[in-house]
């Protein structure tokens, strides 16, 4: 069993308002050197169950990063996340926003569902001699959040 | 933190397939190339990624140059993680805490 890289930390807003920066204005916040391309021209994540969320670069080319698995503003937000890698190795990502107050909020990041890549790694460890073996327990630790 | 998405690096069958082949113990580029169908220059350009991600390592011996599992690697697939969640959630608040919020009373 895997465990999930989490993350959490304050702003100083109402939950509608930062459920609506984290999906209608992804773009705006997102790491710009953390996409496919490198020169992405427009970053978006659709509203709603389903919704796609990509990458755009200038010369129109479209990658797909992820897709809307839970909504329900203000308070929760899961979208499968794959950003350049195939969408069968998609991890997941969970986003509460807690309200604390009406003018603060708590926004808890759960990063999971690395299976996918322990499927790798265990058809690595099959064939293993010497080097995974002293590798793997860091590996697994170290792409599930485990200490 | 490494320049390279550990991730990415580790997409590709052929990196896969590299980082199995020195799990069996070090080797120079020429016996990894070898045993690959793809070109010598492709089995450098696939190093070289690993290597950026913290994946490998080389070491010099004379004129060639012997490439190992970096053990280390590893820590840099939680530390990019981190990173980008860290960059990301510093943005966010910026954009989140200086754009107007909705009026309420």
């Amino acid at each position: 069993m895997t465990s999930p890289l989490r993350l959490s930390f304050d702003v100083d807003c109402a939950p509608d308002h930062a459920f609506s920066v984290w999906t209608s204005k992804f773009g705006t916040w997102w790491p710009r050197d953390h996409t496919v391309s490198g020169d992405a021209t427009e970053i978006v994540l659709e509203a709603g169950p389903g919704g796609r969320i990509y990458e755009r670069t200038a010369a129109g080319t479209r990658h797909e990063w992820g897709e809307v698995t839970v909504w329900e503003p203000p308070r929760r937000l899961s979208y499968l996340w794959h950003i350049g890698r195939e969408r069968d190795t998609a991890t997941e990502v969970a986003i509460t926003f807690v309200d604390e107050g009406g003018t603060r909020t708590r926004v808890e990041i759960e990063h999971t569902g690395w299976e996918a890549l322990g499927d790798d790694a265990e058809a690595w460890r099959d064939k293993n001699r010497g080097g995974w073996d002293a590798l793997l327990p860091h590996f697994v630790a170290a792409v599930t959040g485990g200490s | 933190m490494p320049s390279a998405d550990p991730f990415d690096a580790l997409g590709d069958p052929n990196r896969r397939e590299i980082l199995r082949l020195l799990s069996e113990g070090d080797k120079p580029v020429h016996e990894i190339a070898s045993a690959l169908p793809i070109s010598r220059p492709a089995v450098s350009r696939h190093l070289r990624l690993l290597k950026d991600a913290g994946l490998v390592a080389e070491r010099a011996d004379g004129n060639r140059r012997i490439y190992h599992l970096e053990g280390g690697g590893v820590q840099a697939v939680r530390d990019y993680l981190e990173g980008i969640w860290g960059e990301a959630a510093a943005r966010f608040r910026l954009v989140a805490e200086n754009t107007a919020p909705p009026t309420r009373s």
